[in-house]
């Protein structure tokens, strides 16, 4: 029993970590609170649906037109609610509301198209593959396999090329870029495009495994904001190891305590984690005295 | 006499030490003077003084009462008031409102108070009203009294926090920067009313950058770099010493 | 008739919520989504007092409010340690956490089905049992937590949650206890919800969690941020206008079917103008910068 839910816990990790890496582009260069991840992660899910199932283009065309569609979008959300309010100075809090005023637009636009209901694009029995005991569906290896890609190409992109570089130095010091000689608003579109595609891909990934509805948007934000924070804010890794991490401790809780009390539990780690450990495992104890001048 | 003394204190930073073993003593009726290069550490002085930073070494007392560890709000309330380089108003309250929250002993501050007893805290208002007043007039803000304390120019936000910051009352002044960015045609007024406040018994700290005001106003003069204290003593003595020029003209 | 009263007493309902969440926003600048957990707090503290302790009315209210603010030192006293967007998620973590409790923990609360049968409150005799009696009841506690807010803000205590809001560090620096202050305004804020919990109890007859989300907590948040905060004015007229918002595109025929959601698209909107165009609000007093 254990070993299946850890590997079940696993892939759920994997998905958060998506959904989380996505987050975390974003967080870390531009300090937004980008709540309408979340609403991205379901719109995303959704257009994948009209492509595919409604309309009927192929499987990787409809993929592919999902995903340009949704990175367009991460731009003209960045773009139209968050730069003018970067040029006033605005404060987090007024970030924050706004990206909630958006997601509620943008949740209740699918549900008026697309009515409430869960809707399955992939429906019938899923081929399933055991390994030593562990019996895992198709789209459970295609999620971790996407992971395992996706992390792989996040590392090298990180480490090896300048657009890496800089993203990590933004970090620090998300001013100094401008400085260095790098277009800012280049910088935002690559991580709100490529932040918005990774909810995107997460949000296709569970749709078919397990359907969705207008409202899946929300765990998966909550999810990813966790997992973040577990890792470790400001790092790109953190993210990674907060969602898998996250999604091994929710199968474990279950294993041990009904699954009902799933998002207590995941709040009451998160805010023992606020409190006790705020830069996540992988972080760097920050300075917080209040040093005025 | 010294009301407050530092003794030996450090504060390190990710392993730089910004104030290395650092001893000062201030006394009462009297202007002391922090100077030094930009980065020797003088606003952390500040910072552990007044308790926003906690010494990683030695200790800091005011009139033999141990003030590490402290809150900065006991700190304040022991007799430490601040002024920060960043003014730091209240700007969506007027000049008034400014000065009248800054006040002691509000009784109207616990909030079942003007439920149940709103004539005792009329009455503590209309006293400090006048004490506004008053020290509005002190500082020669009055006429802006019932303006948005984000109206006023720098130099009057400035007057306003020292206005505040006399409004609590405290015996020992923290001025960071009292002068700077200030209009030149202001500095005179800052400078009459830092001087009065000496004048009446309180000991005054200020962190200097220009020279001429620490020569005019001040009584001792403190030297610090790299977070070390180097040199001490009357104004004269320590803007004439050679190396203290150097590392002004040197920056 | 009985319609354009139950539009009031909503309204009466809501204006208490609006008003004590913008002694938090407003006047302390402290950004909390967890309102309508004490919302909930309130109104099922209420109704178990009075249904299964047997408790009557006026002492199941205080016991509620007491309950409420108790229950806001768990949420003030750790999370005030945090800062900006970790304080927004410290909320809404204990807002999901009080939600999930109030939903699952089913032998306590009944959890989804809810509780039904909740009796109209009565007191010194007197029975409430009339909608026309309800709006006046619910008019009058609207009218005086208006009033008793109205003098807890145009107080010195108001004056210094203001000085906190605007700058906490020179407001420590002079000498104010800020973490006693914050925790006060959490607590007054929460047993203000409370009341508004017990009111649409014994309104509605009947409560289930689904009242008191986090897209509840929300939704109060963006009744003060379109009102205005930092006044009174701009929560009442906050209040006003999200409930006959509904009304209004009831009256533009628009089809019940996406009636919800184009309500919430439209107080989306809102909240995003507002927040880029007018900060202060309709009729408030402070800019949400």
């Amino acid at each position: 029993m254990l070993p299946q839910l850890l590997a079940n816990g696993l892939v759920t990790g994997c998905s958060y970590a998506l959904v989380a890496l996505g987050f975390a582009l974003i967080y870390n260069t531009t300090r937004i609170f980008h709540f309408a991840h979340g609403a991205v992660y379901t719109l995303g899910a959704y257009l994948f649906f009209t492509f595919w199932s409604l309309w009927h283009i192929p499987f990787i065309l409809s993929l592919f037109l999902a995903f340009i569609a949704i990175a367009f979008i991460g731009i003209l959300i960045d773009e139209t609610v968050y730069l003018p309010l970067v040029r006033r100075g605005s404060s987090p809090l007024v970030y924050i509301v706004s990206s909630l005023g958006l997601y509620i637009i943008i949740i209740n636009i699918i549900a008026m198209l697309y009515g409430n209901e869960t809707k399955i694009p992939l429906s019938g029995l899923q081929p399933t593959y055991t390994f030593g005991g562990i019996i895992l569906a198709r789209i459970q290896l295609l999620i971790f396999l996407c992971f395992i890609v996706i992390s792989a190409v996040v590392f090298l992109v990180l480490r090896k090329t300048r657009l890496g570089i800089t993203l990590r130095a933004m970090r620090d010091d998300s001013e100094l870029i401008s400085v260095m000689g790098i277009d800012p608003i280049f910088i935002r579109r690559i991580v709100f495009s490529l932040g918005s595609v990774l909810a995107a891909m997460a949000a296709v990934l569970n749709s078919l495994d397990v359907g969705m509805d207008p409202h899946v948007g929300m765990s998966a934000i909550l999810s990813g904001v966790v997992a973040v924070i577990i890792g470790g804010v400001g790092i790109f890794e953190g993210a990674i190891l907060g969602g898998i991490l996250l999604g091994i401790l929710q199968s474990l809780a279950i294993w041990q305590i009904s699954a009902r009390w799933q998002d207590p539990i995941t709040f009451l780690i998160l805010i023992l984690f606020l409190l006790f450990r705020p830069q996540g495992i992988l972080g760097k104890r920050r300075r917080m005295e209040e040093a005025s001048a | 006499m010294s009301i407050l003394e530092l003794v030996g204190v450090s504060k390190s930073f990710d392993g730089v030490k910004a104030v290395d073993s650092v001893s000062l003593d201030f006394s009462a009726n009297k202007i002391t003077a922090l100077i030094g290069p930009n980065g020797a550490g003088k606003t952390t002085v500040f910072n552990l003084i007044s308790g926003f930073l906690k010494p990683d070494e030695g200790y800091i007392r005011l009139k033999e009462k141990n003030l590490n560890g402290l809150t900065p709000f006991r700190i304040a309330r022991a007799g430490i008031g601040r002024l920060f380089q960043d003014v730091r108003i209240f700007k969506e309250m007027t000049v008034l409102e400014n000065v009248m929250a800054a006040f002691d002993n509000q009784v109207g501050e616990k909030w079942w108070v003007p439920l149940i007893e709103p004539f005792r805290v009329k009455k503590q208002e209309r006293e400090f009203l006048q004490r506004a007043d008053e020290l509005l007039q002190f500082v020669g803000l009055l006429e802006k009294r019932d303006d948005f304390a984000e109206s006023l120019s720098y130099g009057q936000q400035k007057l306003l926090s020292i206005a505040r910051l006399l409004a609590s009352d405290t015996e020992i002044l923290l001025l960071d920067e009292p002068t700077a960015g200030v209009s030149p045609a202001m500095v005179p007024q800052i400078l009459e009313v830092i001087i009065s406040l000496r004048n009446r018994g309180k000991a005054v700290i200020i962190i200097e950058h220009n020279l001429n005001v620490v020569s005019e106003i001040g009584d001792w003069v403190f030297f610090m770099d790299e977070g070390q204290v180097t040199y001490f003593g009357l104004p004269a003595d320590v803007l004439g010493n050679a190396e203290v020029r150097q590392a002004y003209i040197g920056l | 008739m009985n319609y354009l009263l139950h539009i009031f007493i909503m309204i009466n309902i809501y204006s208490i919520l609006a008003l004590s969440l913008n002694l938090l926003v407003g006047y302390a600048g402290l950004l909390s989504i967890s309102h309508a957990a004490f919302y909930g707090i309130g109104a099922y503290i209420g109704t178990l007092s009075i249904m299964n302790l047997g408790i009557p009315f006026l002492p199941s209210v205080l016991l509620a409010v007491v309950g409420s603010v108790l229950l806001s030192f768990i949420i003030s006293i750790p999370s005030l340690r945090l800062k900006g967007d970790y304080f927004v998620l410290g909320s809404i973590g204990f807002q999901i956490i009080a939600f999930s409790i109030l939903y699952n923990w089913v032998g306590l609360t009944r959890g989804p089905y809810g509780i039904p049968g909740i009796p109209r409150p009565s007191f010194f005799g007197l029975t409430i049992d009339s909608i026309p009696a309800f709006f006046i009841f619910s008019l009058l506690t609207a009218v005086l937590c208006a009033v008793l807010i109205y003098i807890i803000t145009y107080s010195p205590f108001g004056r210094l949650l203001k000085a906190i809001r605007e700058d906490e560090t020179a407001a420590e620096a002079l000498g104010k206890n800020v973490t006693r202050c914050k925790i006060t305004a959490f607590a007054l804020a929460a047993g203000f919800a409370a009341i508004s919990g017990v009111l649409f109890a014994g309104y509605m007859r009947y409560i289930d969690p689904t009242s008191f989300t986090m897209m509840e907590s929300v939704y109060i948040l963006s009744i003060i941020i379109i009102g205005g905060t930092g006044n009174l004015s701009g929560p009442i007229t906050g209040a006003v206008l999200m409930i006959f918002l509904p009304e209004i595109l009831r009256f533009l025929q628009i089809p019940d079917s996406i009636a919800a959601n184009m309500r919430q698209i439209i107080y989306g909107l809102l909240l995003i103008v507002i927040l880029r165009y007018w900060p202060q609000g309709l009729l408030g007093d402070h800019k949400l910068k």
